[in-house]
């Protein structure tokens, strides 16, 4: 399995990496910006490209990962990336497209520690891009000119508010990634919060 | 471009180390961020710590800026500048607009930046309490528990002492009400640029191993009392003797042998611009 996907993927781990990473630095500093990585992902074979071309860009031997029972996408990314595959109360990185185990992700990915707030989670949460209506939400925080509406699945919304809900004291905190299954990318970092 | 190395000369697992903790510090505002610096082919006191930064970010559809309190020209600039060119073979170029990505010593420049562009900064010491505290341990535990106190006493006993705060430059701030941080030894006068700014702000300390950030429209105040506002270096009464700019951040310039001072931009770009308009 590992050979053939060696053999098969044409993602530069040089420029193609360095321009993923580019695009999420770009949605990370300005919260409710889309960005598109699929013309990168679409070199990645494997089970879900996607969620590959961010491993490719960020993980590398001295990360953890939890994929949420994914076993395929588990060897894909320490095959490709080295990294470590953890629990998801230790991962660093956590990969989820299974809309119903967001719940368990939020509530018991790590947060840091007031002295250590970086030693936290990164939750990268991939949805289906299905004809379900989306919602609008307000959002505030550090990237936002004062206020931002974002349009987005109904998953997404849940999984920002389920997050505000844990009351983590800042500087603890989960990094949330949203990907749609035709590449767009957001992200909602720990202190844009929902505005009421 | 040298192809013995790799391009933009770190490795890419010493790149995404890197990349991991600049995203941390994109999402913690103002907070030091560990990483493990790397040996570079030049001295850690140096710019090490943003030559790293910009060596994690840049890609072939960069277009690089290089400055040194200000000028395109000087040593530290221009090899840098030099370095990055030998390993990535990006454009370069000294005009503020058109660079995507800026790494920068000890100043802001006067161009207001967009919100595409990266400013990358060279920073010695990244511990703003490092002047109350000396142990790395404790002044951890200070940024934990938001015990600032020291540091408001130091700047209370500056003003009993000098009836000012006389910090010249890297004078610290307070990021969106919770990290006090050192813009890096930027003069005051460009303290207020960092404020609610349209572009990404980097910090790299490379021989203190820290990096930090300051995203776009976030926070950054300069701490000072409800009754002694802030106040940055007045220019008041003097103007570039080149491009006779009066709103910018000028350097004294002292002649030996007549005594005369002049006073000119530090940012030679904007200078330049400057001169430009006036001749057309």
């Amino acid at each position: 399995m590992t050979l053939q996907l060696t053999k098969k993927h044409s993602f530069d781990m040089v420029f193609d990496s360095q321009k993923v990473f580019r695009l999420i630095l770009e949605v990370m500093s300005n919260p409710t910006r889309i960005a598109n990585i699929m013309e990168y992902a679409d070199r990645l074979s494997g089970s879900n490209p996607l969620f590959l071309a961010i491993a490719m860009t960020l993980l590398d031997n001295e990360a953890s990962v939890d994929t949420c029972g994914d076993h395929v996408l588990s060897g894909e990314i320490v095959s490709l990336a080295l990294a470590r595959i953890e629990t998801v109360d230790t991962a660093d990185f956590i990969f989820i497209s299974d809309e119903s185990g967001i719940k368990d992700v939020i509530e018991n990915a790590k947060c840091g520690t007031l002295a250590d707030p970086q030693k936290s989670a990164t939750v990268v949460m991939q949805y289906q891009n299905d004809n379900r209506p989306g919602s609008a939400i307000t959002l505030a925080g550090p990237g936002i000119d004062g206020q931002a509406v974002l349009l987005a699945p109904q998953v997404a919304i849940d999984a920002i508010k389920l997050r505000d809900a844990q009351n983590y004291e800042y500087p603890q905190g989960i990094d949330l990634l949203f990907i749609s299954g035709n590449g767009d990318l957001f992200a909602i970092p720990r202190m844009v919060k929902v505005v009421e | 471009m040298n192809s013995n190395y790799n391009y933009a000369f770190l490795d890419e697992g010493s790149k995404r180390e890197i990349r991991r903790s600049i995203l941390k510090a994109v999402a913690i505002p103002g907070y030091q961020v560990p990483f493990g610096s790397r040996e570079l082919p030049i001295g850690r006191g140096w710019g090490t710590g943003g030559i790293q930064l910009t060596l994690s970010l840049i890609g072939p559809s960069d277009t690089l800026k290089v400055i040194d309190q200000g000028s395109d020209e000087s040593v530290n600039a221009v090899n840098i500048k030099k370095f990055v060119c030998l390993c990535t073979d990006v454009k370069t170029t000294i005009d503020t607009r058109d660079a995507t990505l800026i790494q920068t010593r000890h100043r802001i420049p006067e161009i207001p930046l967009d919100n595409g562009q990266i400013l990358v900064f060279q920073v010695p010491i990244p511990e703003p309490l490092r002047i109350v505290e000396a142990r790395e341990e404790a002044t951890k535990k200070m940024h934990a528990e938001k015990d600032y106190a020291p540091m408001w006493l130091q700047l209370y006993e500056s003003l009993v002492k000098y009836k000012k705060v006389t910090i010249p430059s890297e004078y610290p701030c307070m990021v969106e009400g919770r990290y006090v941080m050192n813009p890096s030894p930027i003069p005051k006068f460009d303290n207020p640029k960092l404020h609610k700014a349209e572009c990404l702000y980097l910090f790299g300390a490379g021989r203190e191993k820290k990096i930090y950030a300051i995203p776009p429209h976030t926070e950054v105040l300069p701490l000072a009392f409800d009754d002694v506002p802030f106040e940055r270096e007045s220019f008041l009464g003097k103007k570039c003797r080149q491009c006779g700019s009066e709103n910018t951040y000028l350097d004294e310039i002292f002649d030996a042998q007549t005594g005369e001072k002049f006073y000119q931009c530090s940012d030679t770009s904007y200078c330049l611009e400057a001169r430009s308009h006036v001749s057309k």
